[in-house]
């Protein structure tokens, strides 16, 4: 046998096994894995209302109590609708609600943004008010540790609470992520929409502010609702997400 | 003949402190610095890279008597990327949380020198079971000073072990304040100077 052909045997059977024994990995600790990821998205809704302390360790068991009992999922169609159980619309939007006492306290929008590198996954509260940014979180992102990477961090998503999504005369106007501190970049009377960006990561900020002022637009209809005052109890007869509703 | 005589005690050992990876020959600096804010994070990468690194020693032993010397690289590589991979998945099914911290810098272990380097250096010439202990030994190596490393970082950037805080709260009141330098890279820099300072005056040839 040739020495050309050995090597190529060789090689061969070194990707088949690696593949096998990559695949079974992959495989095997699926569920796992899904399931911590199901954990992760519903702790980070959680945190964007603030219902859990940063600061403390909880069981997945705790979780998935604490979503249970404060959140539910609705579905909306394009003009802000509630859709119910039996309808559906071409364009459903999932919303997640933030239920007090029987009423709504926040409803949270999931975010899917352009990141720098990559896509930027996370969940953005609001306010009943339908005007007041109540958290902003991220599950999922690419950007790089320590520039991008830090909208994940808490110092920086703190920032959004509390950030208008309307000006003074009540038009939509979104929430920016500003270039620098928004003490020395932004207007006085603007820095109620804008928050302070990351040094070493203006693109990262660009791309995000962009993606924020999408979803939000999309999600005027259902805000508009909140701002009138239309909307701060449910029938019951609500169309739920189904338990998949996010690839 | 004492085990502490053995060639086997000494492949095992001397990654420890006479010859450490990070200390002598300085590989590995990236994720030692990346990794270190924390000592759970310093913990879990230390001993990820301690399996990556023991298992590619052993595979790639056992297979270095039949490796085609033209693709030996390649081939090599391959199986350390399968390792790392199969380390990554782990930590996604049962430490989320820290191999989210940990972000890229676990499937960065692929470009850790230390474990090429260990492969290309010493499994390709040496019998399985020494392979796998000096993969041992330069594994725990690594994590020791990236423990050590993030002992100081995180006891003196956050005031916390572990995660649990150590610093009693009359120390705050009394004005003591934590050091944020300690949470940004270069602090890991000095820290790595002064600990390679330190190992270069206890062992002395």
């Amino acid at each position: 046998m040739s020495d050309a052909l050995k090597s190529f045997l060789f090689a061969a059977a070194t990707c088949l096994i690696c593949t096998l024994s990559l695949t079974a990995a992959s495989t095997g600790l699926k569920g796992l894995q899904q399931k911590n990821i199901a954990i992760d998205r519903q702790k980070n809704i959680l945190k964007s209302v603030g219902l859990l302390d940063e600061t403390v360790k909880y069981t997945h068991a705790e979780i998935s109590r604490q979503y249970a009992d404060n959140i539910k999922c609705i579905r909306v169609d394009e003009t802000g609708a509630i859709l119910t159980n039996d309808q559906s619309a071409a364009n459903e939007l999932p919303v997640y609600l933030y239920m007090k006492s029987r009423q709504i306290e926040a409803y949270i929008l999931p975010i899917d943004s352009q990141g720098l590198w990559g896509r930027i996954l996370g969940y953005l509260a609001l306010k009943n008010d339908g005007a007041t940014i109540a958290g902003f979180t991220v599950y999922k992102h690419s950007e790089t540790p320590g520039l991008g990477g830090e909208i994940e961090k808490q110092w920086f998503r703190k920032n959004f609470e509390g950030k208008k999504i309307v000006d003074h005369e009540g038009n939509f106007f979104s929430v920016a992520i500003a270039k620098g501190n928004i003490a020395d970049t932004v207007d006085k009377d603007r820095r109620a929409h804008y928050v302070n960006g990351i040094s070493g990561a203006t693109l990262t900020g660009k791309y995000l502010s962009s993606g924020l002022k999408n979803i939000l637009a999309a999600y005027e209809p259902v805000s508009l609702k909140f701002r009138s005052r239309q909307l701060l109890n449910l029938s019951g007869k609500e169309k739920t997400c189904p338990a998949k509703e996010e690839k | 003949m004492k085990i502490t005589q053995t060639k086997s005690f000494k492949i095992f050992s001397d990654p420890f402190l006479k010859n450490n990876p990070i200390f002598m020959q300085m590989l590995g600096i990236c994720s030692a610095l990346a990794v270190t804010v924390q000592l759970k994070t310093a913990f879990v990468m230390g001993l990820s890279l301690t399996f990556v690194l023991a298992f590619s020693n052993l595979i790639i032993s056992l297979l270095r008597n039949v490796i085609p010397r033209n693709i030996r690289m390649i081939v090599e590589l391959s199986i350390i990327a399968t390792l790392v991979i199969i380390a990554d998945e782990m930590l996604r099914a049962f430490l989320y949380d820290i191999s989210k911290q940990l972000s890229v810098f676990v499937g960065l272990i692929i470009t850790n020198c230390i474990v090429m380097g260990r492969a290309e250096t010493f499994a390709l010439g040496n019998p399985p079971g020494l392979s796998f202990l000096d993969g041992l030994g330069n594994g725990i190596g690594y994590g020791t000073v990236l423990v050590a490393v993030a002992f100081i970082r995180e006891l003196l950037g956050s005031g916390r072990l572990f995660g649990y805080s150590v610093i009693p709260r009359s120390f705050y009141a009394a004005g003591y304040e934590d050091m944020g330098f300690m949470l940004l890279a270069p602090a890991a820099f000095i820290i790595i100077g002064l600990l390679v300072w330190l190992q270069n005056s206890i062992v002395k040839d």
